[in-house]
């Protein structure tokens, strides 16, 4: 199974040092969070994970390779980034067509994601008409297409309804159960505490705080409680 | 639950072949409507194009010359290229498209090696421009033969020619498809690569070969337009005299250079940049 590893990763984009020397490692088989306030460098970090930005120092890993050294990204790799990254006017089916194309996944793969995330009724209507939460799960249907070892989500809650995010909950817990690595970005706190085993907090693109909930929140899980340590540790680092 | 994440088949360790992600790039094309749309004005405009050239030929309002003639014939026939300007627009909706949509990340991350992301768009635009350039060819011969024909004049203009002609018509439309992409991969604005791909092609190309005739033959749109056998400068708002297009061959080189140029320097600038 695939580790992530992040090393004194720095990016800065002008005067802006949106990651400042950032480390920390996701191992297998835990659904890790990765919180920060907003402008705290989470979307970053996961771009520069994903080979998508490049970082100006460090190493961003996967397996101990960078993500654009991966022989067959995708299947190793599932990620969501952005609910908005279809064409409109494609169907869901298409999509999923074009993504399984690209992953070598066997076309049978494409029906089994629509089922498993509750869009088969809709795979044949365009994109464009799809509600927020339709499009994360048909981002999420496409990050599973090829049976990747690692999830990457980047607010993946965003526009899901209770049902939809009892849901995602369960996903993620089946697939870090199964020994798959997650590592997902919120700010549902309440949610987060619900679903990860371990958090990441990040503040001004430096490292506050890493460790299990239960550490973070001195025994107590419940959501009020991640939420407190929270603000505690931003509000520290912050000063 | 269990099998669907994490199947018994062997991991595949080998990077996407070519083959793969052209047709990759060709699924995209063809599950949208723009490129059928962009088709069907091909379809439209070149007979329209073509017809009205046809009816106001050997007219007094400075229209072609009389349809009997080599002349009218050639500038009826072979004067409708409206399927390149549309090829080249295209291409541009087939990179910049990415960008207008957001799918570049999703692109980029199923294939991380963008070099061969945009090769496999400019062999995309090049196919999609050759079926372009076969639509305005055989929708350009049909009226402008059936013209001649409902007049009674004789074609004057030989079967190779003609033949030559459809050729270069299909050879230059797909390469200003390819070039298409690489305009839209260096200009990420969908909107000022379309606007840019009809100023240059029909006012900067004509205003550079109004003042530098002996420019006009290596300029990519009108060189593209001499393969369907325009006369040189026709295309444009300043018909060149005196100058001789590139041959064929020649001309091609010349297109097939300019893409590439084009990709090497969008491979090095624009195609490299952070996707945030």
């Amino acid at each position: 199974m695939a580790t992530i590893q992040i090393r004194g990763l720095v990016k800065r984009f002008g005067p802006v040092t949106a990651v400042n020397g950032l480390s920390f490692d996701v191992t297998p088989g835990t659904v890790t969070g990765f919180l920060g306030p907003n402008g705290a460098g989470k979307t970053t970090t996961l771009r520069i994970l994903l080979g998508l930005v490049s970082a100006d120092a460090g190493a961003a890993t996967i397996d101990s390779r960078p993500y654009r050294e991966l022989p067959e990204p995708l299947h190793k790799v599932g990620a969501v980034l952005e609910a908005a990254g279809f064409h409109p006017g494609r169907t869901a089916r298409a999509q999923l067509r074009i993504q399984a194309l690209a992953a070598d996944a066997d076309a049978s793969r494409v029906e089994d994601v629509l089922d498993l995330a509750g869009l088969t009724a809709a795979a044949d209507r365009r994109i464009g008409g799809f509600s927020l939460g339709m499009r994360q799960r048909l981002g999420l249907a496409a990050a599973l297409l090829a049976d990747p070892e690692v999830l990457i989500l980047d607010e993946p809650a965003n526009g899901l309804d209770p049902e939809g995010v009892r849901w995602l909950r369960g996903l993620l817990r089946g697939f870090a159960a199964e020994g798959g690595t997650v590592l997902v970005s919120s700010h549902l706190l309440a949610e987060v505490a619900q679903t990860v085993d371990s958090v990441v907090i990040v503040d001004s693109g430096r490292l506050v705080a890493q460790g299990p909930v239960a550490e973070l929140t001195g025994g107590a899980t419940g959501g009020g409680d991640l939420e407190e340590a929270f603000f505690q540790l931003t509000r520290k680092a912050s000063r | 639950m269990t099998e669907l994440f994490f199947p018994v088949e062997a991991r595949r360790a080998r990077r996407a072949g070519f083959a793969r992600l052209v047709r990759i790039e060709l699924l995209k094309l063809t599950s949208t409507r723009l490129g059928y749309g962009l088709l069907a004005v091909v379809a439209v405009l070149t007979p329209v194009w073509t017809s009205i050239a046809a009816s106001g030929a050997g007219g007094s309002s400075g229209g072609p010359q009389p349809l009997y003639t080599l002349a009218g014939q050639t500038t009826v026939i072979a004067g409708g290229v409206w399927s390149m300007i549309i090829a080249m627009v295209l291409g541009v909706t087939i990179s910049s498209g990415e960008f207008r949509h957001h799918t570049a990340t999703n692109t980029y991350l199923a294939v991380p090696d963008r070099n061969r992301v945009l090769a496999a768009k400019a062999v995309v635009g090049a196919i999609g421009g050759a079926v372009f350039g076969i639509v305005g060819c055989v929708t350009a011969l049909a009226v402008g033969l059936s013209f001649t024909a409902a007049h009674g004049y004789r074609l004057v203009i030989g079967a190779g020619t003609l033949a030559d002609w459809s050729v270069g018509r299909v050879v230059g439309t797909a390469l200003l498809g390819a070039i298409g992409v690489v305009v839209g991969s260096l200009v990420r604005s969908q909107l000022a690569a379309v606007v840019g791909v009809f100023v240059w092609s029909l006012l900067i190309e004509s205003l550079i070969g109004g003042l530098f005739p002996a420019v006009r033959p290596y300029l990519p749109y009108s060189t593209a337009t001499t393969l369907a056998g325009t006369p040189l400068g026709e295309a444009g708002f300043s018909p060149a005299s005196g100058v001789a297009a590139l041959p064929f061959a020649a001309a091609t080189a010349l297109l097939v250079a300019i893409a590439l140029a084009g990709a090497l320097v969008a491979a090095r600038t624009t195609v490299r940049r952070d996707i945030t």
